[in-house]
Order: structure tokens, then sequence, then C-alpha cells
């Protein structure tokens, strides 16, 4: 099977998309940059270059003999003198090749005829690249060409100053423009965050629909059409749970006549053979009411049958209350010691709902103590969460069957006190109210060391 | 005693007047709520049995239109409807007990019989619970061999407030409550002590059961 590709963000692909043009940008910008800059640097320089040249003219002297006297200290001044790390030279020569001054091996430039008399060229001299500048000029009389050369390392030094400060101040622009982009995608991403927080953010049932303001028009499409299907599966699920409450309804009447029907018979025929039979058929008519009970409440369970006007603040204490005053007459006629340990708490809830499942965990909890046991209501607060429990001292479930015992129709083996069992509904419905309250069902150990515990953890008060 | 039963589906029909004559009532049956205004102009019940599912005018507004009239029957409602609406609906427009379809019997007599009692002992302004008999007029308690019981005032205010709950669980607090109107600062120990004397006063007429975390509750003995 192929691996799972990872999603792809939006952000990302922006991003992606945008990275790669800014970082070709940038390094275009530098070059540029650099292009625009060399030739004034070069100039520049060329220029401080040419200062030095007239001042060694400046001290050229024609003696008397047509011969020329140039004058230079041991230590000439600036600009003559090269810097600590440059190399320096000079050369005063005449048309014809012959040194009156400086370094002999001095090459000249070739002449091109400019205006100033000045002509540059970058030579390799001794080993090293230098810059020359030779001037011609017939200022003392005779012509003569003052040829002087320098390292580049200033001008070097300064180009390469400058690139870096254009790199600097490109890379910074262009982080910035990344940055702008960034926050500028999260902000038009809001709404599409907004968007999946809402759809995250709803109970994993409920079909209501999603809110279309807001939504971008781009992803107004894809929002109308998940409207569109959830309006569908809510349609189907309440025809669902339309069809099955009408079903169990209709079975209600025939079998409250069956029921009556046969104690009629029964009573009847006390004391006869047939009684025995009519006890049997009794039973099946017994269980057949009760699971067309159990269907209907577990169908109205259903977590999109609420809506949120159906939540009210339930008084746990009260609805315990309610609760024992139907179930006190089976438990104390079934010898066990029914009592209630509450602490004062409420949760947000549908009463009904809430009703059906503490009925059916005391009935379980009846139907699986022997005489002479306890069973014990608890409601109270844990951690700012409400709980409800009932704690039996009964048979117990075992761990491994605990969470086959909330599946629909599963069927215990666990022995009953009555030999009745029920329809396997009840944990079912108990499970699915829960999760219609946000709670959580669990199945622990009773605190006597047998039994069962039935907790409902409800989530904490907003 | 005479109950008049109004329910359409002849199965049921048959079933409940069968167990009701069984145990004792006369029982008239009517398959429709049309004619339970001429069977009530020119015959006394003590009591109606009424389903919600009639057809032709239904079984809410039958006793919407019997309470209109100003009957005082009692009306026992037999539904297959169980919302807690159907019933808050039914008992708001007079209906005074509600029983949800299918229903044991026994059950449907044991209301029947409940409802009856409380009919005639509000009459008498009495509540009758097992044997013993609570006169609240005369703020006194009868036990079943017609003997009264010599009760203090705390006692007496906690029968009295056991026995309007009669059938119910009513909490330590509400009981404190209820005789707080003598003494301001009473302990939960102290209402178990008068209802440990009030119990052995009740002798065999009728018992209050002690609930573990709850309160009590007043019982047939």
């Amino acid at each position: 099977m192929a691996e799972r590709k990872r999603p792809t963000s939006v952000h990302r692909r922006l991003l992606s998309y945008l990275l790669a043009p800014l970082l070709l940008l940038l390094v275009a910008g530098v070059a540029v940059d650099h292009h625009v800059i060399v030739s004034p640097i070069h100039s520049a320089f060329d220029h401080s270059l040419s200062r030095a040249a007239l001042a060694i003219v400046a001290r050229i002297h024609s003696r008397g003999d047509g011969q020329l006297d140039v004058n230079l200290p041991p230590r000439p001044p600036l600009p003559l003198r090269a810097m600590p790390d440059e190399h320096f030279y000079y050369r005063v020569s005449l048309p014809d090749g012959t040194t009156v001054a400086g370094t002999p091996e001095l090459p000249i430039t070739p002449d091109t005829q400019s205006a100033d008399g000045f002509s540059y060229t970058n030579i390799n001299f001794r080993g090293q690249l230098f810059r020359l500048a030779s001037y011609r000029t017939s200022e003392t009389g005779d012509p003569l060409i003052v040829t002087v050369a320098e390292t580049p390392a200033r001008r070097d030094r300064a180009v390469h100053r400058l690139d870096v400060a254009f790199l600097i101040n490109d890379t910074v622009q262009m982080a910035a423009v990344l940055i702008i982009a960034l926050i500028g995608i999260s902000i038009s991403l809001r709404p599409l965050q907004r968007l999946s927080r809402q759809i995250a953010g709803r109970p994993a049932a409920a079909l209501n629909q999603l809110q279309t303001n807001e939504v971008p028009a781009e992803v107004l499409p894809l929002v109308e059409s998940l409207n569109a299907l959830l309006g569908r599966v809510r349609d189907s699920v309440l025809s669902q749970q339309h069809f099955l409450a009408n079903a169990a309804h209709q079975l209600r009447t025939p079998l409250t006549g069956l029921k009556a029907q046969l104690e009629v018979l029964s009573r009847e025929t006390a004391g006869t053979a047939l009684q025995e039979r009519i006890t049997l058929l009794q039973g099946g008519v017994d269980r057949l009411a009760h699971t067309a009970n159990q269907l209907l409440t577990l169908a109205r369970a259903e977590p999109s049958a609420h809506r949120a006007s159906h939540f009210t603040a339930v008084d746990l204490p009260h609805l315990i209350g309610e609760v024992i005053d139907s179930s006190l007459d089976r438990a104390v006629a079934h010898g066990i010691d029914l009592g209630a340990e509450c602490e004062p708490v409420q949760v947000t809830g549908v009463y009904w709902l809430l009703l059906e499942v503490l009925n059916n965990l005391i009935d379980n909890a009846i139907r699986h103590t022997p005489a002479g046991g306890n069973i014990t209501i608890r409601c109270g607060t844990t951690d700012q969460r409400p709980f409800l429990e009932v704690d039996d001292s009964g048979v117990g479930i075992p761990v491994e069957e605990r969470d086959k015992v909330r599946e629909r129709f599963y069927r215990s083996v666990r022995s009953t006190n009555d030999g009745s069992d029920g329809c396997g509904l009840g944990l079912a419905i108990v499970d699915e109210v829960a999760r219609v309250h946000g709670a959580h069902l669990s199945i622990l150990d009773g605190t006597s060391g047998r039994g069962v515990r039935m907790r409902i953890d409800f989530p904490a008060a907003v | 005693m005479r109950i008049l039963l109004v329910e359409d589906d002849s199965l049921v029909s048959d079933a409940i007047s069968r167990g009701l004559i069984g145990s004792g009532y006369v029982v008239d049956a009517v398959g429709d709520a049309e004619s339970v205004a001429s069977r009530l102009s020119d015959t006394h019940y003590d009591l109606a049995i009424v389903d919600l599912g009639l057809p032709g005018e239904d079984g809410l507004s039958l006793v919407r239109r019997l309470r209109r009239s100003g009957s005082s029957l009692p009306l026992l409602i037999v539904t297959a409807r169980d919302g807690l609406d159907d019933r808050i609906n039914a008992l708001d427009l007079g209906a005074d007990d509600y029983l949800v379809k299918p229903f044991a019997l026994p059950e449907l007599a044991a209301r029947c019989r409940a409802l009856i009692r409380r009919a005639t002992a509000a009459a008498a302004n009495e509540i009758v619970i097992g044997g013993l008999r609570i006169d609240l007029a005369g703020r006194r308690a009868l036990n079943e061999k017609g003997e009264v019981l010599e009760l203090t005032r705390r006692e007496w205010s906690i029968l009295e407030c056991l026995a309007h709950h009669s059938g119910r669980v009513v909490s330590k607090e509400r009981l404190t409550q209820a005789i707080t109107g003598w003494s301001e600062d009473i302990s939960g120990n102290a209402i178990e002590v008068h209802v440990s004397r009030l119990r052995s006063k009740l002798g065999s007429a009728a018992t209050v059961r002690g609930i573990r975390g709850l309160g009590y509750r007043l019982e047939d003995a």
C-alpha cells in the first residue's frame, strides 16, 4: 500500500512559492547593486591615483641644462606614500622611454589620447596586481610621462564593504517582505481556521448546520455542500428515529392487551396445569415489552435528536430521589439495601434521559445483586467534574467483558438473582446517553470488593 | 365501586375489565370519548380510566372537557406515549395519575385503589396508609384498631409531612424544616430519635422506612 501523503498545507505551499522567487530576487538584486557601484568607486580611486601623479609633477623642476630634478623626500607625504599593506611605485620618464626618476621597470600605459592626459590600466607587476596611471604632460617644458601604480587593496575593500552592505540591506528587505507575506497569509487563512475549529469543536454526532457567515467566498461552496450533506444525514436519522419510535409505540397497546389478558387468564386458571405455560408466556411478553421500551428509549437517546433547548440544569440529588422512589419497592422485595450518598451537584442535561440512565443502572444493579446485598447511588464532584455512580455488591462483571456489555444486544452470562434477563440494551442506552451529555461511562470494581461500580463522569461545568 | 373505562382497543379493554372485575370493581367499558358524557349523566362513577389515543376526540381533550364542566371524577390516564411533555400535559389538564403502557394489571389495580382512596380521604380530610388513618383536621392519627396514637408535637409534624408525601422518600432536611417551627436548631440525630419513637408508636399500623443517605418513607406495614 502506498504510504499516505502528508496533507498539503495552503500555508506551506504559499510559503514555498514565495520563498524560491524571493531568494532568486535577492541574488539578482545584490549582483545588480555590485555592478552599479563598481565603476564610480573605481573612478574615485583612479582620481585619487591621478592626484598622486600630479603631486609628483609638482615636484619636478627643470634645471637649466635641460635636466629634470625630481625632488621627493625619503618619506613622501600622502597620497604619494603607500598605506602599510600597500605598494606604491612611480616612474618619471621621457617619451623615448628614458627613466628620469622612480622605478625604471614600471610599465607605462598606452596613450589613450584623453583630454586630461591620463590613461589607466591594470597590470601584473612583481607578482602583484597593480592599478597603473600614466600622465602625459608638458607642464615643465618638455613632454614627460609620470606613471604611478598602487595595489588595488583599498578599492577592493571599498567594493567588498559596499557589497556586504547591499547584501545585508537586501536580505533584511526580503525578510521583511516574507514576514509581511506570512502575516498576510495567516490573517487571510484565519476564516478557514475558524471554520475548521467550528467543525472540530462539534460533538461527533451533531448534525446541525454549519454557520456560513464569515466563511470566505472561496470555501463557501464547500461549506454549503457539507451543510446539504448534514441535512440529508439528519433527515435520514430523524426518519429512522421516527420509525423506531412509531414501531415501539404501536407495539405497546397490543402488548398491554396481551399482558393483561395473560394475567386475567392466569388468575382464572389458578391451580390448573395451564398455569406453568401461562407463566412462561407472561415472561415472554414481559421481555418483549421491556425490549420495545428500551428500543424506544434508545431511539430517542440518539444525540442528533436533541436540540440545545432540551438541555436544562438537572439537580443530581433530586434525580436520585426521584429514581429511588420508583425503585425502592423492587429493591425491598429483593431484600437489597438501597441507599444514596449525595453531595449537592448540578449537570446540564436532558432530564428524562438522565432519569432513564439511572433507572437502567439501578435496574441492572438490582437484577445482579443477591438478597442481603446493597446498592449505593452516589453523586458529587471530583476535580470539578460532576459524577453519578451506582455501586452494587452483586456478581460483578469480569474485566474482559466490560467493553462488550456496552454493545447493543450483548447478553452477559452473569447470573441474575431472579432468573430474568434483560434485552441487552440497558448499558447501550446508558452509554449513548452519556455520550449525548459529553460524559463518560466507566465500569469499575464495586467498592465493597465485589460487584460493579457504574460511574458516569460529566464534563466540568463551564 | 364503579369504574368507567374509556379504551378503544378491545384486547386491552377486555383484559382491564376482567382484571378489575376480578378485583371487585364494577366496570363499564366504552370505546370512544363521545359516549362518555351520556354515561356520566346517568351513572355515578368513582373513577375513570382514559386511554389517550382514542379515535375521534382524543383522551387529552376529554380530560380537558370533563374538568371544564366542573367534574371532580378521579381520572387515570393510560397511554402508549411516555414523553415527559405528554405526562406533564395530562397532569396539568387535570388528570390525577398517569400510567404508561404496557403495565401490569396489579399495578393498574393499585393505582385505582389509591386514587379512589385519595378522593374519599380528601373529602374527609384524611390520609390513609395501610391500617393508619391520619385525621388532618383533628390533628390526630388512629391505628387499625381505631385507637388514637399519643404523639408529641414533633412526632405529629413528622408523621404529617411523611403522610403528605406517602409512597415517596422524604429527606431529613425536609423533616427538619417541618418541625423547625418549634425549634430552630435541630440535628439530624434528633430527627432519627423522633422517627424511631414515632415508628414504635405506629406499631403494626404502618411503618417508617429509613433509606440510607436519603431520608424516610411512610409505608404500609
